[in-house]
Parts: structure tokens; sequence; C-alpha cells
């Protein structure tokens, strides 16, 4: 009696122990119980696997790329080795994010070649006639969608895509437009030679609205080694008509011809601006990819989900009432068949519920739906070691062993039972988690992390609880035990 | 209170039930596989095949007004730039009218957010505190269905191992086969229920199995390690005797075993969020053939003629 006594007092401490970290380290909730978005992004490579370095680096860029964002407490891990999950909590549309992630940022100065004035010249008017062409189309009104307007763009459409020789695949009208910019602004880019400057000189990038009208531009500060390779370039190139054009992922954004009275030393000071019409939001997805860095290789976002908050904290209450009366109704099915039995589990499955719910801050585990739902599902396995103990002790009671005895035995003999059944369920659960998504992997670990402490609470602490019971005479009654009507069975 | 299941008697009867369950269930997965739009075994969900899902509640003030899906979708229509946007648009109501529900292919955040803009200035105002939407790429589908198809066979392969160590190669063979027999019921009446009422599996459903299979092979393994236990000590009954004593004897554990499992997910399916309700359908509907089967099926597999 000494030896549970001991593990009676245990138990209270892990109890106290459990509630008082319940209470200081309050549980992580995952975004579908508290609102915001997740994005999963996809590091892409062509060939071969991606590498831990490239990972590593992909993810600081992002990093860099989501705190000049200026997003509060987001969160981003990598999974699997060629995936991230980015979280933002809250009311915070993923839009923004998405458009900045997703480019590589490349950043490249190059040089033009010699003799190709006149073809940068038609390209040049052509980009203008596409850029107008896109502005109408975007800044009209639905009212004024009829065919005729429709119509209109696409014959100037068409008449540009005669002259450039190339034709968009696409049958929606905006993406034949961008395609067309696209494919304009790569054929500038591919008359211009590369230099060894590039966005890895930068140190800084901010961004003003120019002074002459309202568009912004982007500002660059190199770094000195880059200063000098700028000067350098721009005095190769002044008092010339080669232009200097800043290409961005292989398009060219910006072409700029370099005055003469640099032709001694060239531009000096260490910066430059990107004027190229600007809007204050492309102003600044610009300025914060290029403070990121380039990523050194390109992502695809491929997974987004987004839920508000109010679904989120109606999510919480939903599964308090599932698990809540959930745990009632076992409750009730487990009294009203075993009798005091039947309370020392309930007892035990409390005990339960606070082992799991302080196990999961402490390690900590993020609490998810499926997370919910396979802690749900573990009640069940736990009341089931519970009844097969508490129907051995039955039969052992019925054959005419005393309580002890019977108690005893019980516990003895179901013990291989419980232990297979629960290692067949660590099995799976192992596997979910090494394998699954991260949706998935939060029903494994709370399934995996109930089936464990199902052992300790099933085995230990209703053997303990039942032990202490049967100190008390007035509760050593068989009748107690069982069923009144069954019992002269 | 002795139960007394005729196991012998009715040996016949339960593997007749048993065969026309599995015939059924091919049954529905030929169907599925040859004669719906889909051509796949079972409806396979936009976790597998990527697209866009968006649920959003509009913000009535008192009942929201009747809408009808195909006025609103003439609206988009109208509304929308891009067009291809609204190719394989599925749109329903819920609620009474209160919730929106939206499925399209693949869309890119922008895209998305147009749709849900235009939605807005059709039927709004919407309530945005309320939004679920999930887009997947077809490419991150397509991951997915690989991951979830290894991790199921990699577990049966790891119980079925745990099972041949653990016992002999008679009952492990059984044992399997009421676990494969439970699975293939389940994967069966989701075929049926994909084509009959468009219900979809997502990832979800592959945990489910997954559990499934954890549970099932612990229902059965308890009742064998029963009948081990009674042919060792009960020498002077026959062997099928003692058998169908052993399952009558673990009837009561596993009948309650299975109701206390029960009782949460049916709490989860009445109270718990939409997005589990058949998650714990399919885990309700193993567990319920999982009992029958660790119950009579594979003991009267055991029986000698």
């Amino acid at each position: 009696m000494k030896r549970r006594q001991g593990w009676l007092f245990f138990i209270i401490f892990l109890l106290t122990l459990s509630i008082y970290l319940l209470i200081n380290y309050p549980l992580q909730l995952g975004l579908d119980l508290q609102g915001g978005s997740q994005l999963t992004l996809q590091i892409i490579k062509e060939e071969g696997k991606v590498t831990k370095d490239e990972l590593d680096s992909v993810n600081s860029v992002i990093d860099r790329r989501v705190n000049n964002l200026g997003v509060s407490e987001s969160n981003l891990q990598t999974l699997g080795g060629d995936q991230l999950i980015l979280e933002l909590p809250g009311e915070q549309n993923p839009l923004a994010a998405s458009r900045v992630l997703g480019k590589t940022a490349l950043l490249e100065f190059r040089t033009q070649k010699e003799g190709t004035s006149a073809d940068l010249k038609t390209l040049q008017y052509q980009r203008l006639n596409i850029k107008e062409l896109i502005e109408t189309y975007s800044s009209s009104e639905k009212s004024q969608f009829d065919d005729n307007f429709i119509k209109i763009i696409q014959d100037d459409l068409k008449e540009i895509e005669k002259e450039l020789n190339y034709s968009s695949a696409s049958s929606d009208l905006y993406v034949k437009l961008i395609e067309i910019k696209r494919y304009i602004d790569n054929k500038i880019a591919n008359l211009f030679i590369n230099t060894d400057l590039s966005g890895k000189d930068l140190i800084n990038a901010g961004r003003r609205q120019e002074q002459t009208n309202s568009n912004w531009e982007v500002l660059l500060t190199f770094s000195n080694s880059g200063g000098e390779k700028f000067a350098e370039i721009t005095k190769s190139i002044a008092g010339t008509n080669q232009l200097l054009a800043i290409i961005l992922d292989g398009e060219s954004i910006s072409e700029a011809s370099v005055g003469s009275q640099f032709a001694t030393t060239g531009i000096t000071g260490g910066s430059a601006t990107i004027s190229g019409n600007f809007s204050a939001e492309n102003a600044r997805e610009l300025e914060v990819q290029l403070k990121g860095g380039s990523l050194p290789l390109p992502i695809e976002i491929v997974e987004t989900n987004t839920i508000g908050a109010l679904l989120g904290s109606k999510n919480i209450l939903k599964s308090l009432y599932a698990a809540v009366s959930g745990l009632i109704f076992v409750g009730i099915f487990m009294i009203f068949n075993y009798r005091i039995l039947g309370f020392v589990s309930v007892l035990s499955l409390v005990l339960y519920g606070f082992f799991n719910l302080a196990l999961y801050s402490l390690i900590p585990v993020t609490l998810t739906l499926p997370g919910i739902s396979g802690l749900i599902l573990s009640i069940g396995m736990a009341v089931d070691a519970n009844i097969l103990i508490f129907e051995r002790i039955r039969e052992e009671l019925y054959s005419g062993n005393t309580l002890t005895r019977s108690i005893d035995s019980g516990f003895q003999r179901a013990n291989s039972s419980i232990v297979d059944g629960h290692i067949t369920t660590l099995l799976s659960c192992f596997v979910l988690f090494l394998l699954g998504t991260n949706f998935v992997k939060g029903f494994a670990a709370t399934l995996g992390i109930g089936v464990l402490i199902s052992l300790f609470t099933s085995l230990n602490c209703s053997k303990t609880i039942l032990r202490f019971f049967t100190t008390y005479q007035s509760l050593r009654q068989k009748n107690l035990y069982l069923p009144r009507n069954n019992f002269s069975n | 209170m002795k139960y007394n299941l005729e196991l012998v008697k009715n040996k016949r009867k339960i593997i007749g039930f048993s065969t026309f369950l599995i015939l059924l269930s091919l049954l529905g997965i030929l169907y599925s596989t040859f004669n719906t739009s889909y051509k796949k075994p079972i409806n396979l969900g936009m976790d597998f095949i990527g697209g866009n899902e968006l649920r959003i509640e509009r913000a009535c003030e008192e009942e929201c007004s009747k809408l009808s899906p195909d006025s609103v979708l003439e609206n988009l229509r109208e509304i929308s730039k891009d067009k291809n946007v609204l190719n394989n648009i599925k749109l329903q109501f819920q609620n009474n009218n209160k919730i929106i529900s939206i499925r399209t292919p693949y869309l890119s955040i922008e895209e998305s957010n147009n749709l849900i803009t235009n939605l807005d200035n059709i039927i709004g105002p919407l309530n945005y505190e309320s939004k679920d939407s999930r887009l997947i790429g077809p490419k991150l589908g397509k991951r997915l269905l690989t991951n979830c198809v290894t991790s199921l066979l990699v577990s049966l392969f790891a119980i079925s191992l745990y099972i041949t160590i653990r016992f002999d190669k008679k009952y492990a063979l059984y044992a399997l086969f009421a676990l494969f027999h439970d699975l293939f019921i389940v994967f069966g009446i989701f075929s049926w229920l994909g084509f009959i009422l468009s219900v979809e599996v997502n990832s979800l459903f592959a945990v489910s199995l997954l559990t499934i299979a954890g549970y099932s092979v612990n229902d059965t393994v308890v009742i064998f390690d029963r009948i081990r236990e009674n042919l060792k000590s009960k020498k002077d009954e026959s062997y099928n005797e003692t058998i169908q004593l052993s399952v009558n004897e673990s009837f009561r554990r596993t009948t309650f075993t299975s109701i206390t499992t029960l009782i949460p997910l049916l709490t989860i399916i009445l109270f718990g969020s939409y997005s589990l309700f058949w998650f714990s359908l399919s885990l309700s509907l193993g567990i319920i053939v999982g009992s029958y089967s660790s119950i009579l099926l594979a003991p009267s597999l055991l029986l000698k003629d």
C-alpha cells in the first residue's frame, strides 16, 4: 500500500504541474482556430534535388522580404526539403505578401550593344503602345466594356503582334497584353550586354515620389565596390549613344543615357535611381525585393489557406462543445456500465485531458482542427484501455475472487492487449508524422501523444485511484463494482 | 449478462455477408472508375487535384434573401474581365442562403481576390471575418496524393510486419484480411458517395483510413489474444467451441470500446466544424465495420469445418 501512496502523490504533483503550465504557457492555436493566412512556397529546381544550402538561403531571403513588408508575427518554416510554409496570423491579406515573394528579383545592370539604337527605338515605341493599352483596359469601368471597346484594343494588339512577329497563345485579353509587354521587355533586355554589377552589390534600397509628376522611383545604394563598378560602367558609356539598362528578372525596367559630363569619372557617389513609371505599390514591392536580395532559385506559391478570425473563434467554440460533450457522454456511459470503476475511469480521463494539454504547451504543439480531432479520438482509445481492464476485473469477481486480487490480476492480464493496441496505433501515427503534410501532422502529433499518455493514465493512474478508493471499507462492497441484477450470475 | 453468439452455426451467413459488402464496394469502385466524369476509383477532392475553394458568409441583417446560383453566375460573367476564371465554376448556397460556397479550378491569389470583390458587388455585403479560402496548385495536389498513398502503404506494411512477428502465420493472415476488408469497404462506401452525393475525399480521408487500420488491427488482436489464451487453458473443450467462447467473452469489451470511440466522433459530427464532418463520418464507418469484422468475421475464418 505504501508504494501506491507514493504514486498518488506523484499524480497529484503532475496534475498541479500541468495546471501551472497551462496557466503560464497558453496553448498555441493554429491558423484555423485564430484566423489568418498560410502560404506554401515550393522551390523550383529543374534538375537534381534542392540542397540544404539552397534551402537555407531561399529561407533567409524570404524571411528578409517578409520582415521588410512590415508583417507582424509572421512565422516561416521549412517543410520536407524543398518547401517553405509562411504563416500570417490575423487579418492580413496574403495578396501583398504573394506579390513580393513570388519574384526572383535578380537585378542586373547592362550596357547597350553597339549598333542597336534603331531596334531599341522601335521596341520602346511598341512598349509605350502596349502600356497605354493595358492602362486603358484596366482603368475602364464595367459599363464601358462593350464589344466595340474590346475590339479596338484587340485590333491595336494585333497590330503590335504583327510587328513583333510574335503572338500570345492565351485566350484572355488581359493575359495577352501582359504577355506581349513581357516579350518586349525581354527583347529589350537582349539588346544589352551584362556587366559585373548586380543586385549583390546593393546595400540598401528605398523609394520616393518624383518631383515632376506623381510617379515613384526606386533608390539604390551600392556598397563601396559596387559604387566603383557603377562609376566604371557609367564612365565607359558616358557621352556615347549607348544606354544603361536596369534588368529585373530578365526584363528591362529602365533604360537611361549617361551624360558626357561623366566621361572622366563616371557617376560617383555610390547610388542610382530607377524611374520606370512606378506606382506607389510597385515601387514598394521592388524596394522590398531588392532589400531582401534575389532568390537563388525561383519559387512558386502552391497553396494558400485563408481563414477569417470570426470563423476561427467559431471553430474553437465548436471543438470545445464537441470535446466536452464527448467526454460527458463517455463518462455517463462508463459510470452506467461500470459503476465505481466507471467513476475511476472518468477521473483518469480528466487527468488524461490535463496531461495532454500540458504537454501541448510544453513541447509546444500548435493546436489545429485536425489536432483537436486527434485529441478527441484518443479519448476513445484511452477509455478502451480502461474497458479492457474493467472487463477482466469483472470476470475475476464473477469467478469469486476477492476484490484486491481481482483488481491486481485484471490490470496484469489486460496489459498485453493494451500494449499491442497502443503500438499499432503509434505505428500509424509515426508514419503519418513522417510523411504527412502540415495539416496531417497536427492530427498525428496529438493522437500519438494521447496514446502515450493513455498508457500511463490507464495503467497507472486508474490503478492508483482504484487502490486509494479500496482503502475505504465502505467502498469495498462488490455490488459497487458489478450491476446488482447480475451479481447472482 | 452472458452473450451467446452462435458463430459456428452462422459461419456461412457471416462470410456471405462480408462477400456481399466487398462485391458492393467493388461495384462502386468499378462504376466510379469507368462511368463517372472524373474516371477515378474515388472522387478526389481539391487536396489532390488542386483548385480553389471559397466559403464566405453574407452579412444579412435578418434573413438572407433567396438567390439562384445561375443568376449569380450570370452576373459574375458579366462583371468579370477575366472570363477564364469562370469556366468550371461551381456555386452553392447553404444555411438558408447565408453561406456561399464556390469551387473553381486553380486561381492565383490575385484572381481569387478579384472573384471575391466581384461577388461582393453582386450579392454583398459579405462578412470577410468568416472567410474560408483554400488555393491548392495542381503540382502540390499530385504530391499530396503520392504522399498519402505512400503513408498508407508504409504503415500497412509496418502493421503487417508487427502482426506477423507478434502472432503465428495463420492468425496474422486473418487479422490482416479483416483489416483490408474494413479499409476496402470504407473506401467503397466513399466511392458510392462520390458519384451519388458528389462527396470528395481529401487528405483527411487518407488519415481516417490509416486510423481505421490501427483501430481494426487492435480490435482483432484483442480477440485473437483471448482465443490463444483460452486454447491453452481450456483443453477439454473443442477448438470451435473455444473460439466461440472467446468471442463471447470479449464481445462486451469490443462493443463498449466501439461505443466509447463512436460517442466523441458523433459529437464532432453534430457540434464540430464542418471541415471535420466527412472525416468523422468515415472514421465512424470504419469503427463500425471494424468491430463487425473483429467480432464476427475474423474468428469465423479461424473456425474449422
